[in-house]
């Protein structure tokens, strides 16, 4: 009786996970289907190169990658120190109630629409960026790469506090015990073995900042242009489908999307394959 | 004549998630002796000891009164004072606990780690040393051929010997010993009988231990823990 139900429930589990799989690559599938207009006649390396000129024919995704690239990248350069001294501040040399209201705020942060920051964006930031550099708009790399640090950064430290929670206590206290100081024991015994989860953080963190719209939408300026300095206007790929998509339904320039939604699928799958990775060499050191 | 006293404790009580520890307990510590300190399980030995390296401090929901002085340099300091600085106490008080807690790094790395925290930068020296509290716990014949392998790869008697080989390496005025032979088989035991019995030379030594035949081989002085008061026996 006992073995049958645990059969029952060992199948139900490999369903879900079938199905789960099934979901994910049936949506890469789709993506494919609905792109392939754009694919025949070797048009491929065309739409991967060429930038983006629907009323020439051209349809290049390549500005919006680099813009993708980035916006993204920049974010989690303002993000990573961002995070980590927040989560060493709550994890790491915070004491009881400092840390747990700061905790609390980063928790709140992680379960704010996307909207909001993108408001303060607009309205803060931007007339900002334009009064302190005086080039353009404001809406440019840099605003949308600030406020997305800023949208990333609280998934990123509880994330961070969670890798520094996991390390055993008793590799603490063998370092106190031995004379270290806080900071001693976070760079020689906390950040070590924490290494794996930080890499992974990291990694979920910089799938967020590619994958996100509405950040970009609002304060990147949606320029189809390969951004040559900080000040420039861009399109991310996600800003792109939803201008796309909110105009056309049925033309090639439509077509252009899904390949848009592919290159996105393509780099979040790479990135998490590398996480992974990451994750089992360190594990096996 | 009697030895000086090493350390001094006036009426510390310590309260630990609710539950009081120690009541206004009084009790001294003479120098280059052992003291063996014993009581049923539970009654908060182990918190006692991280009293006198205040590690008490990173364990949650804990308070402490009354005061702790130790003679450093023939000067007598509270160790809770405000301008104290917790670390360099911790240089002068080694602490080796029940279950070995070796550090995720190689044999060498962790018996060197408290040199180069306290700033020891001389490799030849580090290495001299490492070897000298190696030998001194007879592990040295053991490891001496893979000190770069993780210190996690070694049993749990070679772990613990270790632990006590970093906890020296600084060659502290006080260790603290909390069980340090539970989890050793007889001859590990035997030999770091030996070491403490060296050591007292020039070092004041608490062990907290249940076994009597090991406290009457080694102590000088045996103290209980009951009912939150230290008292000798």
């Amino acid at each position: 009786m006992i073995r049958g139900c645990e059969r029952a429930v060992e199948r139900l589990f490999f369903g879900a996970a079938f199905i789960s799989a099934l979901i994910t690559i049936s949506i890469f599938g789709f993506m494919f289907v609905f792109g392939l207009p754009l694919f025949s006649g070797g048009r491929f390396p065309e739409i991967m190169t060429r930038p983006w000129a629907p009323h020439l024919g051209v349809f290049g995704i390549y500005p919006m990658i680099a813009g993708t690239f980035a916006v993204s990248l920049l974010a989690m350069v303002f993000a990573f120190p961002l995070s980590m001294g927040c989560a060493v501040l709550i994890s790491v040399t915070g004491q009881g109630r400092l840390s747990r209201l700061l905790r609390r705020t980063v928790e709140i942060m992680t379960g704010m629409p996307t909207v909001i920051y993108g408001f303060v964006g607009i309205f803060l930031l931007i007339p900002l960026v334009r009064g302190i550099f005086g080039s353009g708009s404001g809406m440019c790399v840099l605003s949308a790469a600030l406020v997305l640090a800023v949208l990333v950064s609280p998934t990123m430290i509880l994330l961070f506090c969670d890798s520094f929670e996991r390390v055993p206590p008793s590799y603490g206290h063998a370092a106190l015990a031995a004379g270290a100081t806080k900071i001693q024991r976070f760079l020689h015994v906390t950040l070590p073995c924490a290494g794996q989860g930080i890499i992974i953080a990291f990694t979920l963190s910089l799938g967020r900042a590619i994958g996100d719209t509405l950040i970009a939408l609002m304060l990147a300026g949606n320029g189809v242009q390969v951004p040559a300095s900080l000040f420039d206007s861009v399109r991310t790929l996600t800003a792109h489908i939803a201008l796309v998509f909110a105009a056309d339904h049925d033309s090639l320039e439509f077509r252009a999307i899904f390949v848009c939604g592919m290159s996105l699928y393509l780099l979040t799958a790479i990135l998490s394959l590398l996480a992974r990775r990451a994750g089992s060499k360190r594990r096996q050191q | 004549m009697e030895p000086p006293v090493k350390i001094r404790i006036n009426s510390l009580s310590f309260c630990y998630n609710g539950r009081k520890v120690l009541r206004h307990t009084s009790v001294s510590f003479s120098t280059n002796s052992i003291t063996a300190i014993v009581g049923p399980s539970g009654t908060g030995k182990s918190t006692f000891l991280m009293t006198l390296n205040r590690l008490w401090e990173e364990l949650p929901n804990c308070s402490l009164q009354g005061t702790v002085e130790i003679r450093f340099n023939g000067v007598f300091s509270n160790i809770y004072e405000r301008e104290f600085a917790v670390e360099k106490l911790r240089r002068q008080v080694g602490m080796v606990f029940q279950t070995p807690n070796p550090l995720p790094m190689s044999i060498f790395k962790n018996v060197a780690f408290p040199l180069e925290l306290a700033g020891e930068k001389e490799k030849d020296f580090i290495r001299a040393r490492v070897e000298e509290a190696l030998q001194k716990v007879r592990l040295w014949d053991e490891v001496k051929d893979r000190l770069s392998e993780s210190a996690l790869s070694l049993s749990g008697g070679q772990q613990q010997r270790m632990c006590i080989a970093r906890a020296m390496i600084l060659q502290p005025e006080i260790l603290l010993l909390d069980e340090p032979t539970s989890s050793l088989d007889h001859t590990g035991a035997e030999a770091i009988e030996q070491l403490l019995l060296q050591l007292k030379q020039n070092c004041t030594i608490l062990v907290v231990s249940h076994y009597l035949d090991q406290v009457k081989r080694i102590a000088d002085r045996v103290v209980e823990l009951r009912d939150g008061q230290l008292c000798s026996r």
